[in-house]
């Protein structure tokens, strides 16, 4: 009986499992092994050993991108955080229009990213008479500063990018406001009690109490910035000088664009290997910060 | 008869999912392979759109009512060279591949597409073509692709402005020391020294940064010994002009000159708009001046751009391009392919396609109708460069994306002001490119494959 009940569970979970091998675990054990071989893509595999990750050693380009999409991370993920914690802060207190609030937070997020790369591109033109971020300088400072050139620099490209990332913290957001429901309110009246100020409940009843909301949307955070790919590259094409050339862009020319899809899928791996170790690390970190109530 | 209501619901699954492979095997799709009239199908890739595909559509008509063995079906796309890539090696290519000719040599490396050896049966040999555009589809002798609609790049200028400023439109710059004096006279600086009108902006449009060299008589490669040029003195030269603009009139002043605002998001707006006096442009550039501006209300020039004094004289220096067809290895149907390839190679044909893309042909002689009635009145121009000896395409390597990708990141430096001089930034980039064709060479000696110099 508990064997034909486990024959008729496989049969039922088969269709998944069948697509699951083809359509993941085929074509990243391919990668891996596709790391090991010279291959174009166009011809044959030819197995190489471990060349193409002894060239990552000394690939000047590689150390760029990885700097580049480590840079884009760290800033992208503190100020997302602060951004995404603060608004659902703000959102979670009772406001007229609430919904309607919640709403304009979380909207931008629906949209595709390509088009609001393009809006954004225009929306940093350095004209002032055309680029609104531009404009919006002169007219804070009352004309009294010019605003810069985004893609003009490597700088302010990445800087163009970093604030275009927090358009989308709309799902950081939502997560973060249930994180804030659960805070439980005797916590706050105690701490009230006890004469603790709202910035102290803050920091000492509320950020413990969502710590693992934080570890969980950081971990999030960091997947989705080490796969930065289609806004760079419609934005600012990795430039100027390969400013904002990131790990994902790199992996995609070298694949595509360079047809050396062998160390394209070492790249890969790599990138993998990075996320794994990352989300290891932040999460051994989060033994000693997060608080889980009940554990 | 008991229904055990578990063997239902198993028989129900298996069912289901044996009707969902056979309604695949049925009805889902399938690559067609005979026309209705039991013609035989060939699929043929093309990365056009509008116009351009439009020209091509009229060829292929002609082709399918020209006989009835073979239709031609034609389809259009984006990012053509990255699917074709897929398309082949998994086996399923068109039959007839519409690509860059600076695709043609990773994918002839690779054996990825045909040589069309039985061109020669239509009476196609590298002589058929204008001096400059055959050796970009033969190599050793051999024709791996046949050039569909060629293209090469000269100076355009706006008349009015020449002689608003007292410069003579029949007799323009031939050297860069006389240009450079032009751009000067066609320059408008206002009161603060931001740039009202620009004489000459090499990086207005920008999309040949690897020209500039071969202007002083530089090359980015050594096809001779396999090397790396880049950081020649000629090519210095060249580069050193290219950064004389932001030198000139400093790099914030041209940003903004570049970003400001015109009602027209063409990328010839400053050319058609007057901002720019003179710019760098292909031979489409007058069919978008009348679609844009109307037709004949624009009074452009054009000529080979200028060359430094010392090669005046010679025959035109100027970058060229050329659309190609490849018949992929492992096309269905390469006897009809060929056929079909042939077919647009005929002069009328030719012509047909070329004038439609408002571009030279790239034949070695061109009818008197074609010259007469081109969209391009300047269409000579372009013809003679095709024609000359010194024209230049990019370098005959796979790796030019990469390399290609090395040297935009360099023009980056020289054009940001980062080194007082071209020097240096090609410098690095000579290091990146020789590092690139290296690993190139690794991979055709690891598979066997000759050096094209030896090969040669």
């Amino acid at each position: 009986m508990k064997h034909d009940s486990l024959r008729t569970g496989l049969l039922w979970i088969g269709p998944w499992i069948l697509g699951f091998c083809i359509f993941t675990v085929l074509p990243v054990s391919l990668a891996v092994y596709y790391g090991f071989t010279d291959y174009t893509l166009l011809e044959s595999p030819i197995p190489v050993g471990t060349q193409n990750y002894e060239r990552m050693l000394h690939d000047e380009i590689l150390g760029t991108v990885l700097w580049n999409t480590a840079i884009f991370g760290v800033l992208s993920i503190f100020f997302g955080t602060i951004l995404s914690i603060s608004l659902a802060a703000l959102l979670s207190k009772p406001a007229r229009f609430q919904s309607f609030w919640r709403a304009a937070v979380f909207a931008p997020s629906v949209l595709p990213l390509v088009a609001i790369a393009v809006i954004f591109k225009l929306g940093y033109d350095p004209d002032p008479e055309v680029g609104l971020a531009n404009q919006m300088i002169d007219w804070f400072t009352f004309g009294a500063l010019k605003g810069p050139n985004w893609f003009g620099s490597g700088f302010w490209a990445m800087t163009a990018l970093l604030l275009m990332s927090l358009w989308s913290v709309g799902p950081a957001v939502v997560i973060y406001l249930a994180g804030l429901r659960d805070v439980p309110k005797q916590l706050h009246e105690a701490a009230s009690i006890d004469g603790v100020g709202p910035f102290g409940r803050f920091f000492h009843v509320v950020l413990p109490m969502i710590s693992p909301v934080i570890l969980f949307n950081v971990i999030i955070g960091v997947i989705n910035a080490a796969q930065v790919f289609a806004v760079p590259l419609i934005m600012t094409g990795g430039g100027p000088e390969r400013s904002t050339y990131f790990h994902s862009m790199y992996v995609y020319d070298q694949a595509f664009k360079f047809g050396d899809m062998g160390y394209a899928s070492a790249l890969g791996v790599l990138q993998f290997v990075i996320i794994l170790m990352l989300t290891g690390l932040i999460l051994l970190a989060g033994r000693k910060f997060v608080y889980y109530r009940g554990a | 008869m008991t229904i055990d209501a578990k063997t239902i619901t198993r028989r129900t699954a298996l069912g289901l999912l044996a009707a969902g492979a056979g309604g695949y095997a049925a009805f889902g799709p399938e690559r067609r392979r005979l026309h209705s009239g039991g013609r035989v199908v060939l699929d043929y890739w093309e990365k056009w759109t509008g116009h351009e595909a439009a020209a091509m559509k009229v060829v292929v008509d002609r082709f399918n009512e020209s006989q009835g063995r073979i239709f031609v079906n034609y389809l259009t796309m984006g990012g053509i060279d990255q699917k074709a890539k897929v398309a082949i090696a998994a086996g399923d290519p068109p039959d007839v591949l519409g690509l860059w000719n600076r695709n043609l040599p990773f994918f002839s490396q690779c054996g990825a597409v045909m040589p069309l050896d039985q061109l020669k049966d239509y009476g196609i040999t590298e002589s058929s073509y204008a001096k400059a555009v055959g050796p970009l589809v033969f190599r050793n002798g051999r024709q791996l692709a046949a050039p569909s609609t060629p293209s090469s790049i000269a100076l355009y200028y706006n008349r009015t402005i020449f002689k608003e400023v007292g410069l003579d439109p029949d007799s323009p710059p031939r050297t860069i020391e006389e240009f450079d004096v032009a751009i000067d006279r066609l320059t408008i600086l206002d009161s603060d020294g931001d740039v009202e009108r620009a004489g000459f902006l090499p990086t207005d449009p920008g999309w040949w940064s690897w020209c500039w060299g071969g202007f002083f008589g530089g090359h980015l490669y050594d096809e001779k010994t396999g090397l790396a040029t880049v950081n020649s003195p000629q090519n210095i030269a060249g580069y050193n002009w290219y950064q004389s603009f932001p030198k000139r009139w400093g790099l914030d002043k041209l940003r903004r000159f570049q970003g400001a605002p015109i009602d027209n998001p063409s990328p010839y707006r400053n050319f058609f708009s007057g901002r720019l006096a003179t710019t760098i442009q292909g031979p489409w550039l007058p069919m978008f001046m009348d679609q844009e501006l109307g037709k004949g209300n624009f009074d452009y020039g054009a000529c080979p751009f200028p060359v430094p004094a010392a090669l005046a004289d010679q025959p035109p220096y100027g970058p060229i391009e050329a659309d190609i067809l490849v018949v992929p290895t492992g096309a269905k149907n390469p006897d009809a392919s060929m056929e079909f390839i042939a077919f647009t190679q005929r002069p009328e044909n030719m012509e047909t396609l070329c004038t439609g893309h408002a571009k030279p042909s790239p034949l070695s002689t061109s009818s008197e109708a074609f010259i007469r009635e081109h969209p391009n009145r300047a269409v000579a121009v372009h013809e003679e460069i095709l024609q000359s000896p010194n024209a230049y395409t990019t370098p005959w390597i796979t790796g030019w994306a990469e390399f290609g990708m090395a040297l935009g990141a360099g023009l980056d430096q020289i054009w940001n002001l980062k080194s007082p001089s071209a020097a240096a930034p090609l410098a690095e980039v000579q290091i990146e490119a020789s590092e690139i064709l290296q690993r190139e060479a690794d991979r055709r000696h690891r598979r066997g494959q000759p050096d094209p110099w030896e090969e040669a």
